[in-house]
């Protein structure tokens, strides 16, 4: 460099100075170059310089920080998309007037009253998971041999005029209100099974008898019987198909995040714990393999497009309740209050979470079934009207249920304390599973009433050995494919803020396939729920809640996003400032010196 | 059957979230009023090991004790401990710890679940904690598994300084990592209200990027204050308790599951 190769002073000058040392390495005349440096140097210069640049991409690339391309633009438009529009399924009715004579010719003004008491039931907001305010009605009219019904588009099953025989039904109905249920079952059978969103809801409305009866059976129909007018019916008609059928009997729309029961990866273990408060006075066992195979499996596959239902069972000893309970002469019985329920749960003696099945995000249900001890026993539950309860169980949303089963005359074998083993005898678990399940039914949001109270009176509301009836299983289906899906466009919209907010955050391939990969599945779900395929919304709307999850949960999230920009500078700057520092210096002083001053001594140029 | 509506476990400590000014500390919330209360959570941190951290250890401990006597249940408490005291060799006291020089309350006694021991303590099993980030093959019994209805206690102790807070003499916990991680939470939904206790100097520097609402800190100092401990156990040889600490537990011993008392008798207190 300039520096080194050039003298700063012509040596003649030298020979003035009486040093020896420095007269010794003074340049010998015929080797020293007389040439001022020109643009050699310059090139040798600018090639260092352009090398070190040529590097620097490949630096760049070998520190960059890989983030896999999220679709962000997808993300929200899924978002604005289920915001902007909620979820809404087609549901079609079909009416089936039996024995109305009169009304012979009038199936499309019968669908037009029917359609407007409908529009007028159903609220005006449109709520997401239900059906859409675009109900497709159509009425048949059967009325002996001959039958008329409203025109129908291709899409919705048609009707087979005779399909419904009013004395064979009215000779089901004598049978009991299920052998009615399971005849309309065949009578109407084909369009309420058809997978294609040809889900038809019926309702048979038949004049006959005096008593009008409204009932809903167990599958995907119902029918009112009776002497009824016109205008009574079509109310009826329009209630069940609203507010029953369509909604479930329930008011809200939206699940509320805190109040639901399935786990965010899709799966539910259900725990089922059998306390035995004090061993030395009882103990109980039961034989839970029975109850699982006969009782549980066919819930757990009804439930199967919702959840992912998994079922556990343990015996606990020496688990006292933390709740205080007081002995009522009356009842002949210790008694607790609803004010104590807070504290029956004894958290610190209950070691009810020991699922090692169960992953983070999968979601236990606690099903305990507590025996007293002989100190409070039997032990029952009073509801705040001072009422005993029936079940003696209680819920806690989101938790699970207790169930309080009291050892038969366990006030008399206090005394003579038998201490072999007793088995919960199949009788009394079926009880016991039937309590199970109108608390799990109702840790899901549905109503066990025998009878549901409505605007047009009464209805009869028949329930499934399964737990969960087909109609209401569609009702799940729906909002849950609706909660689900507005779970995964919130946790993707997380992502992606948070992403984009964390510029030198890594993302690993694994992360950008889950998003891609919930996407498809929010989109899928969608796609079946504007055709009216309930389970198949619900499932690839779980899948879409799952992947989600799993992307946001990601650990590798984790190590990098406190990252700052200080550790960066640390970590790098060791190596690059030492050389740094003179490359910047010597190109500095090119820039200012020129090359044509380079000539000048060091000493002048003003950096030096 | 009756439907009973809220947690099984009830911590009597209603989290009155508001302006409520805490002596020493800031406070910054606002209630989110829609989402009911489903169960309470807490993370009890030690970030101290050695004997002569003796005392952030019964703190910890003893917060620990209070929480489990007040109702949340030990799947529902996350406890990062050193855990190097109560089997220390210079513990003159084997497999007990005390937070008094009267040694009424054995602190190591029965039942105390450990979840992060020892060299597991660290910024990033915090982190980790907090936002939910764990491997798969991570225990349910050692995560966070809130939801939006969640009140969760968060209290750390040990030594900290303007703005962050040392864990185990090797690493730190800057002011913005608790406040991210916060703000994490709040975006996924995994807590209502959150409360934040911190016994160390300078605690107050710690919540300075916490913006997310719902949150409510406590801290023993402010920016340049001290954190001093309460006293010294000549038996045991070192200081057993800090003040925050102490006066904290002071007001908590004297109330039992069924209180009532809101969060704004702690401040009185």
């Amino acid at each position: 460099m300039a520096e080194i190769s050039e003298p700063s002073k012509p040596p003649q000058l030298d020979s003035g100075t009486s040093e020896a040392g420095l007269s010794q390495f003074a340049f010998d005349p015929k080797t020293m170059r007389n040439t001022k440096p020109g643009f050699k140097r310059l090139i040798l210069t600018i090639s260092v310089f352009s090398s070190f640049l040529l590097g620097l991409p490949f630096l760049w690339k070998s520190v960059e920080i890989y983030r896999s391309p999220l679709p962000f633009r997808d993300i929200d438009a899924l978002s604005s998309h289920i915001e902007s529009s909620p979820l809404q399924f087609p549901c079609t009715f079909r009416v089936i007037f039996v024995g109305f004579d009169s009304m012979a010719s009038r199936a499309e003004q019968l669908k037009s009253s029917i359609l407007d008491e409908m529009i007028k039931l159903s609220s005006k907001s449109s709520l997401c998971g239900s059906c859409s305010n675009n109900y497709a009605v159509s009425v048949v009219i059967e009325s002996g041999s001959d039958c008329s019904q409203t025109r129908s588009d291709a899409s919705s099953c048609s009707w087979r005029c005779g399909a419904l025989s009013a004395s064979d039904f009215a000779a089901s109905l004598e049978n009991g209100l299920h052998s009615a249920d399971d005849f309309l079952e065949v009578a109407l059978g084909g369009c309420s099974k058809s997978a294609s969103g040809g889900r038809v809801y019926s309702v048979v409305v038949m004049n006959r008898g005096e008593n009008v009866e409204a009932t809903i059976g167990k599958y995907r129909h119902g029918w009112i019987v009776g002497r009824v007018s016109e205008a009574e019916a079509i109310s009826k008609v329009a209630e069940t198909f609203v507010k029953l059928l369509g909604n479930g009997g329930r008011e809200e729309g939206l699940i509320p995040g805190e109040f639901m029961p399935v786990g965010a990866d899709g799966k539910i273990f259900l725990s089922f714990n059998l306390l035995n408060a004090d061993p030395d006075d009882w103990i109980y066992d039961w034989d839970f393999q029975t109850v699982d195979e006969v009782l549980l499996k066919p819930l757990i596959k009804e439930l199967s497009p919702i959840a992912n239902v998994s079922v556990e069972s343990q015996v606990l000893y020496h688990t006292p309740t933390s709740s205080f309970s007081y002995w009522d002469n009356k009842q002949e019985s210790y008694i607790f209050s609803t004010k104590d329920l807070p504290f029956f749960v004894n958290s610190n003696e209950w070691h009810l979470d020991t699922s090692i099945a169960a992953g983070g995000r999968s979601k236990i249900l606690h099903f305990v079934v507590y025996i007293p001890s002989a100190r409070e026993c039997p032990l029952l539950l009073q509801l705040p009207d001072g009422q005993i309860s029936e079940t003696n169980g209680f819920i806690s949303p989101m938790w699970g249920g207790v169930i309080v089963w009291n050892p038969k005359g366990c006030l008399r074998d206090r005394e003579s304390k038998q201490h072999h083993r007793h088995m919960i005898s199949y009788p009394e678990l079926e009880k016991i599973v039937e309590v199970f399940l109108g608390q799990f039914r109702q840790l899901f949001g549905l109503k066990s009433n025998p009878q549901h109270v409505g605007l047009s009176g009464t209805f009869n509301i028949l329930t499934s050995e399964k737990g969960f009836t087909e109609w209401e299983m569609d009702f799940l289906s729906r909002q849950h494919s609706c909660f689900n899906l507005h779970s995964c466009a919130s946790s993707l919209g997380s992502l992606s803020r948070l992403v984009q907010s964390l510029p030198r955050m890594i993302i690993i391939d694994e992360i950008g396939k889950q998003v891609k990969y919930s996407l498809e599945a929010a989109t899928l779900a969608q796609k079946n729920a504007s055709v009216g395929v309930f389970d198949a919304a619900a499932i690839s709307s779980r899948q879409a809640r799952s992947l989600a999850e799993d992307a946001f949960f990601h650990p590798s999230i984790m190590s990098v996003s406190y990252f700052s920009f200080e550790h960066c500078f640390a970590v790098y700057s060791p190596f690059f400032l030492p050389v740094a520092l003179h490359l910047a210096h010597s190109l500095i002083m090119l820039g200012l010196c020129g090359h044509q001053h380079i000539q000048m001594s060091i000493e002048q140029c003003p950096l030096w | 059957m009756y439907q009973f509506y809220t947690s099984k476990m009830v911590l009597p400590l209603i989290l009155i979230l508001g302006l409520a000014y805490l002596g020493d500390s800031m406070a910054y919330a606002s209630p989110s009023e829609t989402t009911t209360h489903t169960n309470n959570w807490a993370v009890l941190v030690c970030t101290s090991r050695y004997w002569f951290n003796y005392r952030h250890m019964a703190n910890t401990l003893s917060l620990y004790r209070t929480v489990k006597r007040l109702g949340i249940p030990d799947e529902r408490i996350i406890l990062m401990l050193a855990d190097d005291i109560a089997c220390n060799p210079r513990n003159k006291y084997p497999a007990e710890v005390f937070n008094n020089e009267n040694h009424k309350i054995n602190l190591y006694g029965d039942n105390v679940e450990v979840d992060y021991r020892g060299y597991e303590v660290t910024v990033e099993n915090l982190l980790r904690v907090l936002t939910g980030r764990h491997e798969v093959a991570v225990p349910r019994s050692k995560r966070l598994l809130s939801d939006e209805g969640s009140h969760i206690l968060l209290y750390m102790t040990g030594h900290g300084g303007d703005e962050f807070l040392k864990f185990q003499d090797s690493e730190e916990l800057q002011s913005h990592d608790l406040a991210d991680a916060v703000k994490q939470m709040k975006e996924k939904h995994r807590f209502k209200e959150l409360l934040i206790m911190v016994d160390t100097c300078q605690a107050a520097t710690l919540f300075n990027q916490l913006h997310s609402p719902g949150v409510l800190a406590i801290g023993s100092s402010k920016k340049g204050e001290n954190s001093y401990s309460h006293h010294l156990d000549p038996d045991v040889g070192v200081s057993v308790v800090d003040r925050f600490t102490y006066y904290t537990l002071a007001f908590f011993e004297r109330l039992n599951m069924y209180d009532n008392t809101s969060l704004i008798s702690l401040g009185k207190a």
